[in-house]
């Protein structure tokens, strides 16, 4: 499951990041908190498949679907 | 000079501490990415440099990578004695992983580092508080916690960085391999565990504000609205303003005339100075309002709300979320909105956005648009019972530079080729804390705003108005019409036959090339030689006398808000685009579409 598929007030942990993600933004996305086994919050989705947002660690975070997809989830979300 | 550098996370109050230490004016605002270029000022005998904000010392875009090479050239020099790491205390382990990073690179070229945790007055209010000396202890470095806001713990500071510039203390050895980013990354998080404040607390009440702005329904409403009220009130709240800048203005003229009596030099003062300057005077109010909302919008931390709800209809047109906060202060001015645009990361919307700033409604196109909003449309019409004509007109014309920049966007992302070489990088932003605006430095960029209008445009809209009361007032007897200037006017008169406009707008509108509120002093010194006499100020009642048609009016406001009439941002774009080509292209291109879309409207309302 990716990021991009949780839904509003869902939580889970963070797997990895996709490999096709270019070093250089993966690379920022770990400086901002998402790194492997870190808990994360969708707060809310927005129409039109806009970006979403999520909090990781002490920052809110809006995210386009492009990256998104490519920060992997745990398996099990917990709602 | 010994001098201290101030690194840090962005929206980290860096500017704001910097303020404070040199007495400078950096500009403040709540979202990440405001400060874009370095800024050197001093504090006592030591020079300090605020940097832009950055997550980290890996760039993302090229800019990034300008400061932050930037930051290793500066920690690197020999004069450096101090880095001075800012950290958001309510967001510690964001902050941390950065000024990690930052020490890790000082520790490199033997430079030491103190810590500012600054916000302090935020943690306190949520009833927490942070030991700073274990902290301290267990990062190898002092560490200052204050509040660069409420000047809490800055006085303590001050007096520790005047000792520690010239006497750094001592580089201590750090027990994390600091090349290690992913060790860096759990130490910040360990640390931010053990010493900072329990994050929901702070996150809860922003989340809880933005359960409403985000929403997905009241969030749509409460943008249109902010927007509607943003471009509604620069009309209605500075009209009680302006009128007094207007009665002031007619006083003093009345006085001074009544000492110079009769005769050339009453004529001068009346017709170009009074009605020059003057004309353009009126509309500073309308100036100095408009910064007013814009700066509470910005320092409210909604602005990172905005730049989220808009990224997908942006995204349409080929721009970024990103996007709207320079098309925003693009209404203020477009230089600083052109400079902003450097917080896009993505290349190719950078260039698109700066390339169609200039189409949005910048201060210097309001006295324009006010005057001939006022020649046009009745003073007390109202549209649908409740708004006032002349406002919903002003939002409307603000309405179509705005539709102007989109439409220019798509072809622009159309038919521009995607560079290979400029990799796009994704939408990614981070949505700070609301806070109420900082009062103090507010009113200070509202004055200044004004001030810096009245000092940009007064010395040329002065030149302007001499040249052309010179070549209208002489030879001495002729009426305006055989004037000098008449007869130059005549030869240019049929470019502006299809707009309906006669040589004087002509005149008018030819020397708004060099700075579009020319136009204003420059119709004002016209219509001040033609009749002699009468009320000065008046410049909309003149015209209004004089007969301007509907058609002609629209055409020559959609010209207005379309045509790039300022020298300083064709400096700025290719300063920023590096290519001058680029810059003129668009000072002609816009022009011409102008030209354009002015005689089209024009024609079809008839003339
Ligand atoms: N409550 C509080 N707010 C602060 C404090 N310091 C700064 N702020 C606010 O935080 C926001 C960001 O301040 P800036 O000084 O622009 O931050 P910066 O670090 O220069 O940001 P960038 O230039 O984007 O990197 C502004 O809204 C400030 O008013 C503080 O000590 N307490
Ligand atoms: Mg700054």
């Amino acid at each position: 499951m990716t990021l991009w598929e949780m839904k509003a007030k869902q939580q889970a942990l963070i797997h990895s990041l996709s490999a096709k993600l270019s070093p250089a933004v993966a690379g920022r996305l770990h400086e901002m908190g998402f790194n492997a086994g870190q808990a994360i919050l969708c707060l809310r989705r927005s129409p039109l498949r806009g970006p979403l947002v999520v909090q990781v660690g002490d920052c809110v975070y809006s995210l386009e679907q492009e990256v998104a997809q490519a920060v992997l989830l745990e398996q099990s979300a917990a709602s | 000079m010994k001098r201290i550098i101030l690194v840090g996370k962005p929206n980290s109050g860096k500017s704001l501490l910097f303020n404070q230490l040199t007495g400078l004016r950096q500009k403040v605002a709540n979202f990440p990415g405001v400060t874009v270029e370095l800024k050197s000022g001093q504090f006592e005998d030591l020079e300090v440099i605020d940097f832009p904000g950055t997550y980290s010392l890996h760039s993302l875009s090229r800019d990034e990578e300008i400061a932050i090479d930037k930051l290793g050239e500066a920690v690197h020099d020999q004069q450096t004695s101090l880095v001075v790491c800012v950290l958001d205390a309510t967001r510690l382990e964001r902050s941390l992983v950065f000024a990690l990073q930052a020490q890790a690179l000082a520790r490199k070229n033997n430079k030491s580092v103190v810590f500012v945790l600054n916000m302090i007055d935020e943690v306190h209010r949520y009833g927490e508080s942070i030991d700073t000396e274990k902290l301290a202890a267990e990062l190898g470095g002092p560490v200052y916690a204050l509040s660069a806001k409420t000047l809490e713990g800055v006085a303590a500071f001050k007096q520790a960085l005047s000792e520690l510039g010239q006497q750094p203390p001592a580089i201590q050895q750090l027990d994390i391999d600091a090349d290690d980013d992913q060790q860096l990354v759990q130490r910040a998080q360990s640390l931010s565990k053990r010493f900072g404040m329990k994050a929901d607390l702070v996150l809860k009440s922003q989340n809880r504000i933005d359960k409403f702005m985000l929403n997905n329904v009241l969030g749509g409403v409460a943008f249109l609205a902010i927007m509607f009220f943003l471009f509604q009130s620069i009309f209605t709240w500075a009209t009680p303003l302006m009128d007094g800048v207007e009665f002031l203005l007619a006083e003093l003229a009345h006085v001074i005339t009544s000492f110079t009596g009769e005769g050339i030099i009453t004529d001068f003062l009346n017709d170009a100075i009074f009605g020059g300057i003057g004309s353009f005077l009126v509309f500073v109010p309308q100036i100095m309002v408009l910064t007013l909302i814009i700066g509470i919008l910005e320092d409210s931390g909604y602005l990172a709300r905005a730049a989220l709800i808009c990224h997908k209809p942006l995204s349409f047109f080929g721009l970024s979320g990103r996007s709207f906060i320079p098309y925003l202060s693009g209404h203020a001015c477009a230089i600083p909105a052109i400079m902003a645009a450097r917080t896009i990361e993505s290349p190719r919307k950078r260039l698109i956005t700066m390339m169609t700033i200039p189409l949005m409604s910048c201060s210097a196109r309001l006295p324009v648009y006010a005057l001939l909003v006022a020649v046009l449309i009745p003073e007390n019409a109202t549209f649908l019972g409740i708004f006032n004509l002349q406002g919903a007109a002003f939002f409307g014309l603000y309405l179509f530079g705005i539709c102007m920049a989109l439409i220019v966007s798509l072809v622009l992302n159309v038919f521009t080729k995607k560079d290979e070489n400029l990799t796009d990088m994704p939408f990614i932003l981070e949505l700070p804390s609301y806070r109420l605006p900082h009062w103090k430095p507010l009113i200070h960029r509202v004055w200044n705003s004004g001030m810096q209008f009245i000092k940009r445009a007064a010395p040329i809209i002065f030149m302007v108005s001499l040249g052309i009361w010179v070549l209208g007032y002489f030879p001495v007897g002729a009426d305006l019409e055989h004037s000098l200037l008449g007869k130059i006017g005549h030869i240019i008169e049929p470019i502006f036959a299809p707009l309906g406009l006669d040589w004087r707008y002509g005149v008018a509108i030819l020397m708004s090339f060099l700075a579009r509120e020319v136009f204003v002093g420059a119709l004002g010194t016209l219509f001040g030689i033609a009749g002699a006499d009468e009320n000065i100020s008046g410049l909309a009642a003149n015209i209004q006398a004089d007969g301007l048609s509907l058609g002609s009016g629209i055409g020559l406001l959609l010209f207005y808000v379309v045509a790039l009439q300022c020298v300083a941002t064709v400096a700025v774009l290719k300063g920023e685009t590096g290519k001058s080509s680029i810059a003129w292209g668009l000072y002609a291109a816009y022009g011409i579409l102008a030209y354009i879309i002015g005689v089209t409207a024009a024609q079809l309302i008839g003339v």
